[in-house]
């Protein structure tokens, strides 16, 4: 690992999120001072120059999302404002335009348009903001771009939103197409588990063992009832809600997304389609199980757990789906307060098991999913985890204070690949020099 | 090169040691990984809820760094030469193992095939002989320094070597004793004893009083140097000692004379010279024990064990052979060499893995050096774990030995259930991975990952998809002259051209469309129609044909007839093709055509052409190209020319058009579904609602109730101007 470079004081407040955007030249950086700065790399010396700087929420930035170009330059950013709002870069010249596009917003509208108030320095132009969420927006994602211009957002309230640009030209109109609440949603889309079998397998005539059952209990209580009760891991509040999300960028199995929620350590992988409500193809839970479940609807890490009883359950703060590039599975890397990192490798259902099981019912795919890889390196909560642009590596973002990478060997064996820190050196006098040249002022 | 696993940026936020005071601060990391190069972006956030630890005005007072970081190190020159010179020969490959595929398993092994692989294999190997010399030679200080150094090449062509001699050799030679050729290697890539000692003691006069000579002489026997060997022999001739003179007397034709294989057309020759040889060896032995145990010092040594050491050696004596070479220093690969081609002269490529087995047994091979790692599983027969090592070495050698490997079978060709890949293609994908460091090697990095199955093909997706075209810079440059614009949208349009180009030759058409969208979305921003019109089709994207015909139409919108104008000859000449070719585009391209006619309408009234802009706009009605939500501007228009005093500009039948079509607007209006006819009107009058646009629309009823009229009144004393240019009769 070398270090390629320095922005010397991105923003008045820590930073939350710093999204590239899809080709790498620029760095769009989101902070706690509520402001965005979208920065250009300069490639001939590498250099991060700032290029856009504006005031774009009324509390912290929580991420920012770049949609893909072939829609135009766009950002989306939420916030624990509770909205989330939708930024164009407008080229030089046609700032007329849009101006009028603001007042376009005519019938139709789903989102009240609030004045663009720009400042002078900016060239980006708020298009629409979002406002349904009922808590702190936690993550917003675009979809991959071959289902059009969408938008995923999940919030503390538990909700998992999915927006629809209807109007490319203006993007001022935005559908909330799903609203699904994440916790309350069935771990399977068998429709006899609705009451009961709130966690667990598809099988109706699968006995509820003492840990899945207080995993349902849990769940049930954190539907019901959200707050006032003990919770493990951080043991706040903040544990609780919505936390993350993920689109699945392929194509072939329509409009999938991994969404992490509460504190019962389960990501969830929801099915959505036009025609009927969102459904869970598969609910990767790494809790052990301690008897062989005939379904595999839910999927369960293989970990050996041999000694201690269940761990308590922690909230995934972070997951990522990785670009399959061709391989026959996909992998979904997760994050969470129990300060481990996961791989699963997550593979659709065969096609023929779908004819043979789901009968019309195009949901009742059989996904299954293991753990191939857990570490706990970071031993504290991890907050984030994200693949590189060909599923090949991981990054792993942790409370120890260091970035882990993680690469899969010719046997295809997870294994650490390098980390990141901030600490002192013995012989960063002498670097301190040479890494000056790349310091980037604003 | 190896870098260190661990990395601490700087500036540095907290002391050596203590990451904890990170997290007791409130503070961690995150980190996000860079499209273009995989670098890492990282960045101090909170690990709290900002709210809960944030009140307004209260802000870190603290710089907020965000520090990049990279796995690899950008290639740099010399690198990089390396890198694209030695893609040549990789291409030349994936053509042979393509033919290969194409003429049958079996051909590799025929004597063309076999030819064919060991050549390119030895061109890799001359390749990597010459990027050592190179690197070696330009060690000049003022230069920049190498970020290879000249070793590393030299440990590549070392590799390579050892590979070729082992695994790749001449045809025919397949099954021929490897010891020569072995040792042949040993002596070119790790030269012992070093040429100054030679020149030290050929310079003495008495060089056997040196303490160096005899390990120098027992040195250059091992290793086969009969030259330096006979040379030394025959100072020995002036030794005091007769017996000593007597036997290199007698040792001096053996040495010149031992058999090697090259020296013979048939094994069968070159075993039975072997034997006579060996069996003058012995002779050499028994005259050697003659000598009785008083003359076998000679003052400075006891030549004589030193003399029996050399005749061991000749007669293959193994454990001596040892010895001697732990004596020497000498490292298992010259055991093993020897082993080769003193005690088993018919050693067989085969063979050697036992035999270094044996030697690895007690003289290991040094774990911490990679290098010799590589040698050792060479050595061994083990090219999966000489790959691993090699991995570890530089990701250029293990892909492109695996390249070489799997074509000779010599790892497993099978796909591994868990990852998708078979060996080779994981190290050549490990290997573009890390040229994916450097965004400007994208050709490079999509070349070996195509040439990777499927896995790699579409991994060579997302970094042909993300190439960047650099089509938006063009504000950058703040020029506004004319000429040098043109002449940077050709340039820039060439890189994209050669993304086309590169998706076509992979056949990875998915890409090259996405890649057209986006070239034609930054073109539309860039308000390049003609470009942007031409992508659109050539991604056949027929909807973001439409909407860039939108565009345009909104340029008249916002910026009026004149700019309108002039972006819509840039687009124009694309409709005549669209005309001639089918394809269910049909909608799109009526929206061209109205854009089109549109323009011509508005250039007809800018040259104050009345007539034949009164003209079009009914033939544009007529033939009903112009959009619904166009009518109310187009009728809007219309004011202007039916108000033209000196003519009446319609024919009769076209001004009922106009009022036919007025009619059905209010109507529609009137139904609630006004938007869909005025929206276009309301934005370009800037009325807020739709009563305001039908208010226009009533002034064009008024002004055509007046044409009407004047046409009435005309009527009686003379036929209408159109009419006396057309044939329309009312």
């Amino acid at each position: 690992m070398i270090q390629t470079g320095l922005i010397q004081n991105a923003h008045n407040d820590l930073l939350t999120d710093a999204p590239y955007d899809f080709y790498g030249l620029r760095l769009a950086t989101g902070s706690i001072d509520q402001r965005i700065k979208v920065w250009q790399l300069d490639e001939s010396n590498g250099n991060w120059k700032v290029e856009d700087d504006w005031k774009a929420h009324d509390a912290a930035i929580s991420k920012i999302c770049w949609a893909h170009p072939e829609f135009g330059t766009i950002i989306a950013s939420s916030s624990f404002d509770r909205t989330v709002k939708i930024w164009e870069q407008t080229s030089f010249g046609s700032q007329p335009e849009a101006q009028v596009n603001l007042n376009l917003n005519g019938a139709g509208s789903t989102a009240p348009l609030q004045a663009a108030s720009v400042p002078s320095t900016s060239r980006w132009v708020e298009r629409s903001t979002l406002v349904d969420a009922r808590g702190t927006v936690r993550a917003v994602e675009f979809s991959p771009r071959h289902f059009g211009l969408k938008l995923a957002t999940i919030s503390s309230d538990n909700h998992l939103r999915i927006y629809e640009c209807l109007e490319q030209s203006s993007l001022t109109t935005w559908q909330l197409s799903e609203e699904v609440d994440v916790l309350a949603l069935p771990s399977t889309s068998s429709p006899s588990s609705h009451s009961v079998a709130f966690a667990t397998p598809t099988q109706t005539n699968a006995t509820l063992d003492g840990a899945s059952a207080s995993l349902v209990a849990q769940a049930l209580q954190q539907s019901q009832a959200p707050s006032g009760q003990t919770r493990p891991g951080m043991g706040n509040r903040e544990a609780d809600g919505g936390w993350c999300i993920s689109w699945c960028k392929d194509r072939y199995w329509g409009e999938v997304i991994a969404a992490g929620s509460g504190i019962s350590g389960v990501v969830k992988i929801i099915h959505m389609s036009p025609s009927r409500r969102p459904t869970t193809l598969l609910a990767l839970d790494p809790s052990p199980t301690p008897y062989p479940s005939s379904s595999e609807a839910t999927a369960t890490a293989l970990a050996p757990t041999s000694d201690t009883d269940t761990p308590a359950p922690h909230a995934i703060t972070s997951v990522a789906w990785a670009p399959s590039c061709g391989r026959s599975y996909h992998l979904v890397a997760t994050g969470g307060r129990d300060g481990h990192v996961r791989i699963w490798r997550v593979k659709p259902a065969d096609e023929g098991d779908a004819d043979a099981d789901g009968e019309g019912e195009g949901s009742d795919h059989r996904w299954t999913g293991i753990v191939v890889a857990d570490f706990d390196h970071h031993r504290s909560a991890v907050g984030r985890v994200e693949w590189n642009i060909t599923g090949t590596v991981l990054s792993s973002a942790g409370n120890d204070g260091r970035i882990r990478l993680w690469k899969a060997t010719i046997g295809n064996v997870w294994r650490p690949a390098g980390s990141i820190g901030v600490e002192q050196t013995e012989e960063q006098q002498d670097n301190d020099v040479t890494m000056d040249e790349n310091a980037v002022t604003e | 090169m190896m870098l260190r696993d661990r990395l601490n940026v700087v500036p540095p936020l907290v002391g050596a040691g203590c990451a904890d005071e990170l997290a007791n601060a409130g503070k961690t990391l995150f980190g996000t990984q860079s499209p273009l190069n995989d670098s890492i972006a990282v960045a101090v956030t909170s690990i709290r809820s900002p709210q809960s630890v944030r009140r307004a005005g209260s802000t870190d007072a603290d710089d907020q760094p965000v520090y990049f970081a990279s796995a690899d190190m950008v290639p740099s020159s010399e690198r990089r030469l390396f890198i694209s010179d030695t893609s040549i020969i990789y291409a030349a490959f994936q053509n042979l193992t393509e033919t290969a595929s194409a003429k049958g398993p079996e051909w590799l092994q025929s004597e063309e095939g076999s030819r064919m692989v060991r050549k390119l294999a030895m061109d890799y190997v001359n390749f990597t002989k010459e990027c050592w010399i190179h690197a070696s030679q330009s060690s000049d200080p003022s230069e920049e320094e190498l970020q290879f150094s000249g070793d590393h090449y030299r440990c590549l062509y070392t590799c390579f070597s050892l590979f070729t001699v082992l695994y790749v050799p001449e045809y025919g030679f397949e099954d021929a004793p490897v010891g020569d050729e072995l040792m042949e290697w040993l002596n070119v890539h790790f030269i012992e004893p070093s040429t100054e000692e030679g020149d030290h003691l050929s310079g003495l006069e008495h060089p056997w009083q040196d303490e160096n000579f005899w390990p120098y002489l027992i040195r250059v026997t091992l290793r086969g140097l009969s030259k330096a060997a006979t040379f030394f022999f025959g100072v020995l001739l002036q030794h005091p000692c007769d017996d000593l003179q007597r036997l290199s007397q007698e040792i001096i034709p053996l040495l010149n004379s031992q058999p090697r294989l090259q020296d013979f057309s048939a094994e069968r020759d070159f075993s039975y010279a072997s034997r006579r040889w060996k069996d003058k060896v012995k002779t050499l032995r028994i005259e050697l024990d003659r000598v009785p145990e008083v003359d076998r010092n000679d003052g400075f040594d006891n030549w004589w064990d030193r003399f029996s050491d050399i005749v061991s050696i000749l007669e293959g004596r193994g454990p001596v052979v040892q010895k001697i070479c732990e004596d020497l220093g000498a490292d298992w690969k010259e055991v093993s060499a020897a082993w080769g081609v003193f005690t088993d002269a018919r050693l067989r490529r085969q063979d050697l893995p036992d035999v270094v087995a044996q030697v690895l047994e007690d003289m290991p091979p040094d774990p911490t050096n990679l290098e010799d790692m590589i040698y050792a599983a060479l050595f061994s027969g083990d090219p999966s774990k000489a790959l691993l090592h090699a991995a570890q070495l530089d990701p250029w050698l293990a892909a492109h030995l695996a390249d070489i490997m799997e074509a000779l079978s010599l790892i497993e060709r099978d796909v591994n259930e868990d990852s998708g890949l078979t060996i080779r293609e994981y190290y050549v994908l490990s290997y573009a991975q890390y040229l994916h460091s450097d965004p400007a090697l994208w050709r490079l990095t999509v070349a070996y990952m195509c040439s990777s199955g499927r896995i790699g093909l579409h991994s060579a997706d997302e970094i042909l998809i993300r190439v960047p075209l650099r089509l938006q810079d063009k504000h950058r440059i703040g020029e506004r002259d004319k000429s040098v614009e043109s002449a940077r949208t050709r340039g820039l349009s060439a890189l994209l051209k050669d993304v086309n180009e590169t998706c076509f030759e992979y056949r990875r058409e998915d890409v090259r469309r996405v890649v057209c969208r986006m070239a034609a979305q930054t073109f539309v921003q860039e308000q390049e129609y003609g470009l942007a019109l031409s992508y659109c089709s050539s991604a056949e994207d027929w909807a973001g044909l439409g909407r860039v015909v939108d565009r345009v139409l909104e340029e008249y919108i916002a910026n009026g007839p004149e700019q309108f104008t002039r972006y819509v000859a840039d687009i124009a000449p694309s409709l005549q093709s669209y005309r001639t070719q089918p394809g269910a585009h049909g909608i799109f391209i009526y929206r061209l055509m109205f854009a089109v006619r549109y323009a011509e309408f508005h250039q007809r009234m800018l040259n104050q052409e009345y007539q034949d802009a009164a003209r079009d706009l009914i033939t544009m009605f007529k033939e009903e190209i112009v959009p619904k939500s166009w009518w109310g501007v187009l009728l809007s228009d219309s004011i202007e020319l039916l108000r033209y005093s000196t003519a009446l500009l319609f024919s009769h039948s076209g001004a009922y058009i106009l009022l036919q079509k007025l009619e059905e607007v209010f109507m529609r209006a009137a139904q609630g579904s006004g938007e869909d006819y005025l929206c276009m009107l309301m934005r370009k009058s800037n009325a807020s609602r739709e009563k305001e646009a039908l208010d226009r629309l009533k002034l064009t009823r008024l002004t055509l109730a007046k044409y009407f009229a004047r046409c009435t009144v005309i009527g009686t004393g003379g036929r209408p101007i159109a009419d006396q240019n057309s044939s329309a009769t009312f």
